[in-house]
């Protein structure tokens, strides 16, 4: 089960997720809204259970312990809430005792800390408003409680050189986390949906950020040396490269973006989240406004169009490193889907990017960095 | 009906934007043929296209009614040409449907080459050139210095010379009259076996193919079995008349008069601008003299953008292909772009033109490729083989020579631009072959150029060279042997026939160079390694490599969102399609477009 709380309390230039003003005057009727629409899917499928939660954002470290427990209260009121693995999101600068109280007795058992980057040169480049020395004082916190902890990091930033990104990669691996995620810097273009959350024309100045940090960032092979060097520090340091873009210590994998990847069921509620239930995608809407006419009225979630679960789940399994298996997937979507999937791969022969053990293929290092250019064989004609 | 020496037949011959449609239609008013308040701007110009770029394509002619100062009532043709050096065959055979001709020069730019050229023309073909200066109205002109061109250039008196307006209408009766006391009444025989001259035709969707003449011998009834001696075509004759400027029907047409002929023909193409109309029955003996089929000189593929747009294109051709008889066409593959045609044309305007109406008319919208001449290729043995597709060279070893179409160009430029005039003439090897003055501060230089050089970006320097101020004319001269080449462009190893070009020796250097650098920025990244290589035969003679891309991925799959990483992917999916896979390339359409622009670079 996901759960969106889209408030922050400083907008992110580069973010494009679903996010709003922790100051916005919806913030009690979507947290309402949120709690009505967890109530209305939970009956609805039968109060089942959630084999794992992951709460994200924006920023839900900064609902207070109140906002917390009243949502603890929905979850357990719709849902058979017996979680193997419970994350929420938060900034290291807005966690403090009390609110991680809080989420401990939702029942946390994981932590996902947006460091994003250990250096001051990083965190300005980004326009972040923490400091890195939130982050050892959250990593305490976290551990103090029991907590499981997992470190976003991101390069790729304007004026990153391999010298700075070793330092952060050195001073992540220092605090010792069970999870890293490393994304490379994504610029979206685009307006947001989201961006309607924000009042006062944020988007101009957001895209001239966008615009501006895109002119400075390193180029793709540079971008490509960080990702490898990222690959190497890490493999050294004892971690797991099982995703594109992610590294775990040994079972430490996240279960959650686990089934993400694997194509299993869950249910996202709240704005801008994202179903997948019984071979169907759906979303909520990211607007605020947006989102809360649908849910005040008890409408249901967006159906995405054309939706093909065999491509998805081809590419799914190959963003893991357990690779895709094709006999799994034909027995999952038909031998015609796998055989596809196997041309389409067999097309690649001889570029480097797939390696084959039997019927499971999996991405290489190269094939990790030009997943597009494999994504793409997977594509229908 | 008039007497032969009641007629008057006379063209304007004018350079563009010096007034000719504005004192034409001042002419209509003037003699009453057209209501001041029935005034279209510019009434001649009957097609859009031809009102916005404001010059003359299709020949028309218009029958006037003016009291000379004899007091008799004169009958007055004029004939309307072509304002363009592509169209020089047309004009030549608007002139030979005329006696006389207004030589009209902008009082504030003189006299231009191509009106020159024109007017040569006119005087070798015996017309009696009357010389007005337009446009007096404006304000800062040097009357002198016009005068001192026309005087130099074709030997014109002061006295001869009329002052006109075609804003204002000062002077415009005084042309009139000059035309009716100064240019030859038409001296046909009329006892004699029909022969008209066909100086332009147009297809008309209810009267097939119109043909407008001038009666030279004889006379024509409707109704009349016709003949076209060039074409052979025969057919029978479906509807006759005048334009006054509307048509009107006539039973008959007579030696000396200017008119239309419905032929009942289908293709304009059996009915071709020089030929001579006489009856199935009686016909001529002799064909009028001056006679030439319309000889493609450029050459250029059109390709629709989207391929599945080709069967529009073929049938946009065709139509067009009906109204305008020099246009030829065949079907072409290019491995780069796909289906399209290759199509010849009088030349750059011409094609310009054809391609504007394709888009405009037919709403195809399509890639056109660089223009090219007609080579002349000598194997050995003897044979020639005339190609324009640098695909189609033959194998180096088997040539004897190749041949390129020479042209005498004549530029009229400001004496300040000779300089840097010269130097894109020596740069386009061309050859000086006089230099003389048209007045103190105007020059005309008169070179032998390639054709193949003038086609690529030479009037437009021409003109940004001289601030505007410079005009062009020329004509084919020859075929000459040249060191010509093929320097072809391999990528991958792979040569890519779209990317071929021909081309002079001494260039292959740096047009390869140019080349390969540009297609560098152009071909994206690639999987590997990329080699793109630029070679005259087996040897490589410039090189560069578009390195490997090492990074494309999607990296955040956040919160299960896969629609939108999906719908990123399918765009990508997308623009892989229109590229071309040469070998295990992809190399996006846009590459091909802007290499086969960038010879102008070179």
């Amino acid at each position: 089960m996901y759960v969106h709380i889209p408030f922050c309390a400083a907008r992110c230039p580069y973010c494009d997720f679903a996010t709003a003003p922790a100051t916005t005057r919806l913030r009690a009727r979507y947290l309402a809204a949120l709690a009505a629409e967890i109530g209305r899917e939970g009956a609805a499928l039968g109060r089942p259970r959630a084999r794992t939660l992951f709460v994200g954002g924006g920023t839900p470290s900064l609902l207070e312990p109140d906002e917390v427990d009243a949502l603890a209260a929905a979850l357990r009121g719709a849902f058979a809430f017996r979680p193997l693995e419970a994350t929420v999101e938060a900034n290291p600068a807005t966690l403090d005792r009390a609110r991680l109280g809080a989420w401990k007795r939702l029942g946390i058992t994981r932590l996902s800390l947006g460091a994003q980057s250990l250096s001051a040169e990083g965190l300005q480049a980004l326009g972040r408003t923490h400091q890195p020395g939130d982050v050892a004082p959250a990593v305490a916190a976290a551990r103090s409680l029991g907590l499981a902890v997992a470190i976003d990091l991101i390069f790729g930033w304007p004026g990153q050189t391999a010298e700075l990104w070793a330092a952060d990669l050195a001073a992540a691996q220092a605090l010792a986390p069970d999870h890293l995620s490393c994304y490379p810097l994504e610029l979206e273009t685009e307006r947001e949906e989201a961006d309607a959350n924000w009042p006062g024309g944020g988007w101009p100045v957001v895209a001239r950020w966008r615009a501006r940090a895109a002119a400075a960032v390193p180029d793709e092979d540079a971008v490509a040396s960080l990702y490898e060097q990222a690959e190497r520090t890490l493999r050294r340091g004892g971690f797991r490269h099982y995703e594109i873009a992610n590294w775990a210590r040994p079972r430490r994998r996240s279960r959650h973006n686990l089934a993400y990847w694997r194509n299993d069921e869950w249910i996202g509620l709240g704005a801008g989240a994202h179903s997948h239930l019984g071979g169907f995608r759906s979303r909520n809407p990211a607007a605020l406004t947006a989102y809360l006419a649908r849910a005040e009225a008890g409408l249901g979630r967006l159906a995405a169009e054309r939706v093909d679960e065999a491509v998805d789940g081809a590419i799914l399994a190959l963003r893991l490193d357990e690779g895709l298996a094709l006999d799994r997937h034909a027995a999952r979507f038909g031998r015609v889907a796998a055989d596809r999937a196997r041309r389409g791969l067999r097309s690649l022969d001889g570029t480097g990017l797939v390696r084959w053990s039997g019927e499971t293929a999996r991405l290489t290092p190269r094939g990790r960095l030009l997943a597009t250019e494999v994504f793409l064989r997977l594509l229908p004609d | 009906m008039a007497v032969q020496s009641r007629i008057r037949n006379f063209s304007v011959i004018a350079h563009v934007d010096h007034g000719k449609t504005t004192l034409s239609d001042r002419i209509l008013e003037v003699t009453g043929t057209v209501a001041k308040r029935e005034m279209r701007e510019q009434l001649l110009d009957s097609m859009d296209l031809e009102r916005e770029r404001g010059i003359t394509i299709k020949a028309r002619a218009v029958r006037m009614a003016w009291t000379a100062r004899d007091g008799l009532l004169y009958e007055l043709n004029l004939i309307d040409t072509p304002g363009h050096v592509d169209f020089n065959y047309e004009v030549s055979r608007s002139l030979a449907a005329c006696e006389g001709a207004l030589l009209l020069v902008d009082a504030s730019q003189g006299i231009e080459a191509q009106t020159l050229a024109n007017a040569y023309l006119a005087v070798e073909q015996g017309l009696e050139v009357v010389p007005v200066i337009n446009k007096i109205d404006l304000p800062s002109i040097d009357l002198e210095v016009v005068r001192q061109d026309l005087y130099t250039t074709l030997g014109f008196t002061e006295e001869e010379t009329l002052l006109a307006s075609g804003k204002t209408g000062v002077g415009v009766a005084e042309i009139l009259h000059a035309i009716v006391e100064r240019v030859p009444p038409p001296h046909g025989d009329p006892a004699a076996p029909l022969r008209a001259l066909i100086f332009d035709s147009h297809y008309d969707v209810y009267k097939g193919v119109v043909a407008h003449i001038r009666v030279m011998d004889g006379s024509l009834a409707s109704g009349d079995r016709i003949l076209l001696l060039a074409t052979a075509k025969e057919s029978d004759l479906a509807e006759l008349g005048v334009f006054a400027p509307d048509a009107v029907r006539r039973d008959r047409l007579e030696a000396g008069e200017v008119g239309y002929a419905a032929t009942g023909l289908k293709a304009v193409a059996d009915c071709r601008v020089g030929d001579t109309l006489t009856l199935a029955t009686r016909p001529a003996a002799l064909p009028l003299p001056g006679y030439r089929p319309a000889k493609p000189m450029v050459f250029a593929g059109f390709y629709p953008t989207e391929s599945e747009d080709y069967p529009l294109l073929k049938d946009a051709l065709e139509k067009l292909r009906l109204n305008d008889a020099s246009l030829v066409y065949e079907p072409e593959t290019s491995q780069a772009l796909g289906f399209g045609f290759r199509c010849g044309f009088l030349g750059l305007l011409h094609l310009e033109i054809v391609q504007e109406r394709l888009e405009r008319e037919y709403d195809v919208t399509l890639i056109a490729t660089s223009p090219s001449v007609e080579y002349r290729v000598i194997v050995h043995g003897g044979r020639e083989i005339a190609l324009d597709n640098p695909a189609e060279l033959p194998d180096p070893g088997t040539i004897e020579e190749i041949r390129e179409p020479w042209m005498k160009v004549m530029i009229i430029t400001p004496t300040t631009y000779v300089g840097p005039l010269m130097d894109l003439a020596q740069n386009k090897r061309g050859t000086l072959k006089d230099m003389t003055y048209v007045d103190p501060t105007r020059a005309m230089l008169t070179y032998e150029m390639p054709l193949g050089e003038v086609i690529v970006d030479f009037y437009d320097q021409l003109k940004s060279r001289s601030q505007g101020y410079a005009s062009l004319d020329y004509e084919l001269t020859e075929y000459r042997a040249a060191d010509l080449v093929r320097l072809d462009i391999l990528v991958a190893g792979t040569i890519v026939d779209a990317l071929s070009i021909i081309i002079h020796r001494e260039r292959t250097m740096s047009a390869g160079r140019v080349l390969t650098a540009k297609l560098r920025t152009l071909i994206p990244k690639q999987m590997f390694d990329v080699r793109i290589q630029a070679a005259v035969g087996n040897k490589v003679i410039a090189s560069e490599t578009v390195k490997a891309k090492r990074k494309d991925v999607i990296a955040k799959c956040y919160g299960g969102d896969i629609t939108r990483k999906k719908k990123l992917l399918e765009k990508q999916k997308e623009g892989k399609k229109r590229m071309k896979m040469v070998g295990q390339v992809e190399i996006p359409q846009e590459a091909f477009l802007a290499v086969l622009r960038i010879k102008e670079d070179m």
